[in-house]
């Protein structure tokens, strides 16, 4: 009979050694020698995975020094030194250099692949395109593309950045799903993907995107727009009008800003109908940077019935556009405004709407204060 | 044999510029960072240095400084290689004497022919 079940001094059942000692133990003393004995396994398992990944670290960067070099060498001879030797006409490269049985193994593949794109990454012209068809000719394509049907959302991620980087085009079917993703990381990385990559219809994604466009998301997506060459941009009030993701929307708005689409501007009207309030401000906004005079009026009429931060805008965007016809309104505002931001931003459109009599007048009319806010709208240094 | 100095983190482009350059001819010497560049000034003149902006230990602005102070370079063309794209950058390396500005990626070729004009240049007007 093991010693864990023995048979107890009547012989009757079975104890288990040190029991009744264990339940003599206070209560607290119990749970402190089960959560230390809890907290020391933690610690272990956690000391055994830093291990575990240091040690794989350890040997891929072994593998990394045996691999490198060699594909280094390769490319040297192979495609700098056949490429730049200054002949005329496109240089034969072979390809079949780089079929050896090194390459055999996935992880050294993995290496190349890497090292391709960096490649890439530093050298444009026809070298960059030499790297691009030396991945598509080893097949490292595929096995990209495959990353991109694994499960796990950070092979995905992986798959797509060496497509991107390698600038091979992947099919609708496989990134437009990933570009809706739940996990954040992955969104991203499939949208820069698809506008990058997608050279008809770059944009596409909008229409199916229900995740939001995180702040930081639009400074990379924007950034990808604007530097990817050969872009086809599109009218953005196509989303304005019948996006319902708020932040499309918005991200929309800044892009009819930065490609200055006055078309859109009807669209962008509509907008000051809606009843999310954030948005309607960032719809005066565009328009105001727009500098789309046939909205003032219409903006006038609306200014009365809006919160605060649309108030503001609207002041703003009157300032932006400086036809001269709301002067008498700036003034008003100015004037008898009680919230220090309006009559700040009253002035500062004032001064830009009204001619040099009139603000002389109003500064000649002004207390104290206003005097000093109308005197800073003056200063050109002050940025609006 | 005209002596240049490559001044640059990135391996990739250490590997590449010595072997392209020294296969046209020249003698190459490579620094990994701003640091080992400064160190290698003192070891010969150099007709033209090629340089990153950004880089360990010390960047590019304050080496191309330093190159237009130092006696060994104070006459070399340089010539600055950066992914670098923003205009005021680019307006700083030319105002410190940078001779031309090449961005990354970038075509071989075009440095080389690059390196030639620059050579051809100081000899004719040496």
């Amino acid at each position: 009979m093991p010693d864990i079940l023995p048979v107890n001094e009547t012989g009757e059942g079975f104890t288990i050694p040190y029991f009744d000692q264990w339940m003599a133990m206070p209560v607290i003393i119990r749970v402190a020698v089960v959560f230390i004995g809890i907290s020391t396994i933690f610690i272990l398992y956690i000391q055994f995975r830093i291990w575990f990944t240091r040690y794989k670290g350890y040997l891929l960067n072994k593998r990394v020094e045996k691999v490198v070099p060699v594909i280094d060498a390769l490319i040297a001879e192979e495609i700098f030194m056949k490429s730049e030797t200054g002949q005329k006409g496109a240089p034969h490269i072979n390809f079949d250099a780089f079929r050896i049985p090194l390459f055999a193994n996935h992880k050294n593949k993995q290496i190349l692949i890497d090292r391709l794109i960096n490649y890439r990454r530093s050298f444009s012209g026809s070298i960059g395109n030499h790297f691009k068809q030396l991945y598509l000719e080893l097949g490292l394509d595929k096995l990209s593309t495959k990353k991109m049907n694994r499960r796990s959302w950070n092979m995905k991620v992986r798959g797509i950045r060496e497509l991107t980087g390698m600038d091979v085009s992947i099919s609708d079917v496989n990134i437009l799903p990933l570009t809706n993703s739940k996990r954040h990381e992955l969104r991203t990385e499939a949208r820069n993907a698809y506008i990058k990559l997608s050279k008809n219809e770059p944009f596409k994604f909008f229409d199916i995107s229900s995740e939001p466009l995180l702040d930081w998301d639009q400074i990379e997506l924007f950034k990808t727009i604007t530097t990817t060459e050969n872009i086809a941009i599109p009218n953005f009030a196509r989303w304005v009008t019948y996006s319902n993701n708020k932040s499309i929307i918005s991200f929309c708005l800044k892009l009819i800003v930065h490609y200055n689409q006055q078309d859109a501007a009807p669209a962008v009207i509509k907008l000051l109908e809606t009843k999310d309030h954030i948005l309607r401000a960032e719809a005066i906004n565009c328009l105001g940077k727009l500098k789309y005079e046939p909205a003032e009026a219409q903006l006038r009429h609306i200014y009365s019935n809006q919160p605060l931060n649309c108030q503001l805008e609207i002041l703003k965007a009157i300032g932006r556009m400086s036809t001269g016809e709301s002067a008498q309104f700036l003034r008003q505002e100015f004037m008898y405004s009680t919230d220090f931001d309006i009559r700040k931003n009253a002035a500062m459109s004032f001064v830009r709407n009204a001619s040099p009599e009139y603000i002389d007048e109003l500064m000649e009319a002004s207390n104290d204060e206003n005097k000093l806010i109308l005197k800073h709208s003056m200063n050109p240094l002050i940025k609006y | 044999m005209n002596r240049i100095l490559v001044i640059d983190d990135d391996e990739i482009i250490q590997n590449v510029l010595e072997k392209v350059l020294t296969k046209e001819g020249h003698h190459v010497e490579i620094a990994k960072n701003g640091k080992e560049g400064l160190q290698k000034l003192d070891l010969m003149p150099y007709e033209i240095v090629i340089t990153d902006l950004m880089m360990p230990y010390a960047n590019g602005f304050e080496i191309i400084s330093k190159l237009k102070q130092h006696p060994n370079t104070e006459k070399a063309s340089i010539i600055v290689i950066s992914s670098i794209t923003q205009e005021d950058s680019v307006m700083d390396s030319f105002k410190l004497g940078v001779d031309e500005y090449i961005r990354k990626p970038m075509m071989v070729g075009e440095l080389l022919l690059r390196v030639n004009k620059l050579l051809a240049n100081r000899s004719k007007y040496a």
